[in-house]
């Protein structure tokens, strides 16, 4: 039997959401405003999108290209990142270099990466694929910066190698902290994924949702709003499952301290 | 044979002083210096020349920033001396490796492993098969006294306890030398006292070499063979004084023992002497 507080915990967002959609739901009955359908309405069309084949076929177009961008992203990220946090050399040079590119939205970029690599695919992945980036590099860095010196020096006394001390001591120390910036990577390729796709127009569920506005079908617009935010809500729940699994070393969840000398 | 014992005499082996002595490890004429920030070389080691002979249990004391540590990492492979060399067994020096097993005082468990798998992390390092790896560590485990924790993660243990465990995973690649800084610096009174107890313990029964970094004189001479004792501003050797008590060590007799008592009190004063002489600091 769950405790009222844990239930109303657990319930939490389910309730937050119940509530987003009777506040949209009401203010739209009120407005009586063509371009705001209700919430009701927003989720009648949801079915007819995921119904519809071009449209499913388009969605995982775009679910594709995020997992890409994403995926290779994080392959080389966590690697430069250790290795920048672990080697002045490789800092030194990676640095100013990240500098630049940090500031600059990822999206402005895309307008000459379209002019060289054309609308298609290669082009948004790319566009993804930097959004990811550089947050995975900075936490992979920091973590990597963080490790404790007297552990590697542990591990060199067993006999490990430079390499084996950076694949087996530093990766999972900084573990926790390269999953936070994972985190805030998939977050950005899901927005990146949508923003590339209102600019290169073509194929995706930024194309979907762009076609509707055009078209005035408003319920369609917001019907694809609400599969996108429920798309970032879910990637956002499994991911944080499956760090906080990864990580439990980590966190000080069962009751400690033992008193025991 | 594993669990810390209440101390049977059967397994300790009386000191044999017929035995040749011979040297382990040679600091011979190491100095380092440090660049600190105010571009000023900072002389913390100046001309440390000292033979640790195999199975001594040999303790650097000295005031905190006098060097101990500095010297220890030199030993263990893990900072090079400035000038000067330090030997192991006729060898030089030049990097860390499995002959010498360091305890730090900051513990440097892997957080990420449990108990058991920090313990089995040198021996499968070298090549041991899981199953014997495991076998030993739980051995290990249960000799320093944590038997039952042994996939407890390093965050569940209090200090005392991931010392523990430190030692015992460095205990179980099996190196020639321990090299201890201030294990037991960062725990509070009692439990540092149970610490020492088991580590003499430990200690008594398969001798290994040990360089063991303290500021405490009590730790220093309820534990060693021979106190090396430094002083600072440069870090220099002001005294090696041999410690000649019987072993096995029992606390509460020692602490009634004369001889005890004037090493204590020796100690102290040379301490308070230099005190005197250097500036204030
Ligand atoms: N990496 C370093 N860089 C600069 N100065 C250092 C470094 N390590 C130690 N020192 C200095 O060297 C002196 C000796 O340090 P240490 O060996 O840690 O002393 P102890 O262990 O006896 O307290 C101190 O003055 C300390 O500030
Ligand atoms: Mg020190």
């Amino acid at each position: 039997m769950m405790s009222p507080a844990t239930l109303l915990r657990r319930s939490a967002p389910v309730l937050a959401c119940i509530g987003l959609l009777a506040v949209w739901q009401a203010a739209s009955l009120v407005l009586k405003n063509d371009s705001f359908p209700t919430a009701i309405e927003a989720i009648r069309a949801i079915p007819d999108i995921l119904g519809d084949k071009e449209s499913l076929i388009n969605i995982l177009a775009s679910l594709r290209r995020m997992a890409l961008g994403f995926g290779v992203a994080v392959l080389i990220s966590i690697p430069l990142g250790l290795l920048m946090g672990r080697s002045r050399s490789v800092a030194a040079f990676f640095n100013p270099l990240l500098m630049v590119i940090y500031p600059v939205p990822k999206a402005a970029l895309m307008p000459i990466i379209m002019l060289w690599l054309g609308v298609g695919d290669v082009t948004k992945t790319l566009v993804i694929f930097l959004g990811v980036s550089l947050p995975v590099i900075y936490h992979s860095f920091e973590g990597a910066k963080a490790v404790e010196e007297k552990m590697l020096w542990s591990g060199a006394a067993m006999g490990l190698s430079p390499a084996q001390r950076l694949v087996r001591i530093v990766l999972p120390a900084a573990l926790p902290e390269i999953l936070t910036g994972c985190r805030t990577g998939l977050v950005l390729a899901l927005i990146t994924m949508i923003t590339s796709e209102m600019i290169a127009r073509q194929s995706g569920a930024g194309n979907i949702l762009f076609n509707a506005l055009d078209m005035g079908q408003y319920d369609t617009v917001f019907a694809m709003i609400i599969i996108v935010g429920a798309m970032g809500i879910c990637f956002d729940a499994i991911f944080e499952r499956v760090r906080a699994r990864l990580v439990r070393w980590s966190e000080p969840q069962f009751d400690l301290p033992l008193s025991f000398s | 044979m594993t669990a810390v014992p209440a101390r049977s005499s059967e397994w300790v082996r009386p000191v044999t002083s017929q035995e040749p002595a011979s040297a382990i490890i040679e600091i011979d004429h190491v100095s380092q210096v440090f660049q600190t920030s105010a571009r000023k070389d900072h002389l913390a080691l100046s001309e440390i020349s000292l033979t640790i002979e195999e199975g001594a249990f040999v303790s650097i004391l000295g005031p905190s920033g006098c060097g101990k540590s500095t010297l220890l990492y030199i030993v263990g492979g893990f900072v090079n001396p400035t000038s000067g060399a330090a030997r192991m067994k006729g060898q030089a020096i030049t990097r860390p490796g499995p002959d010498r097993g360091p305890v730090f005082q900051e513990f440097a468990l892997f957080p990420w492993k449990t108990v058991l798998g920090n313990v089995m992390y040198g021996p499968r390092q070298q090549g041991v098969r899981a199953s014997e790896a495991e076998a030993q560590s739980r051995a290990l485990i249960e000799m320093v006294g944590l038997k039952g924790y042994e996939h407890f993660y390093p965050k569940e243990l209090s200090g005392g306890m991931k010392q523990r465990v430190a030692l015992a995973r460095t205990l179980a690649y099996h190196p020639e030398v321990l090299l201890m800084d201030e294990p037991f610096g960062a725990l509070d009174a009692h439990t540092r006292t149970r610490l020492q107890n088991d580590l003499l313990n430990i200690w008594e029964r398969d001798r290994k070499t040990v360089l063991f970094v303290t500021h405490s004189v009590d730790e220093a001479v309820f534990l060693s063979d021979k106190v090396v004792m430094m002083s600072k501003s440069p870090g220099r050797i002001r005294e090696v004084i041999d410690i000649d008590l019987p072993r096995p060590r029992r606390r509460n007799e020692l602490l009634l023992d004369p001889r005890y008592q004037k090493y204590v009190v020796d100690i102290e004063r040379m301490f308070d002497e230099s005190d005197e002489a250097g500036p204030a600091l």
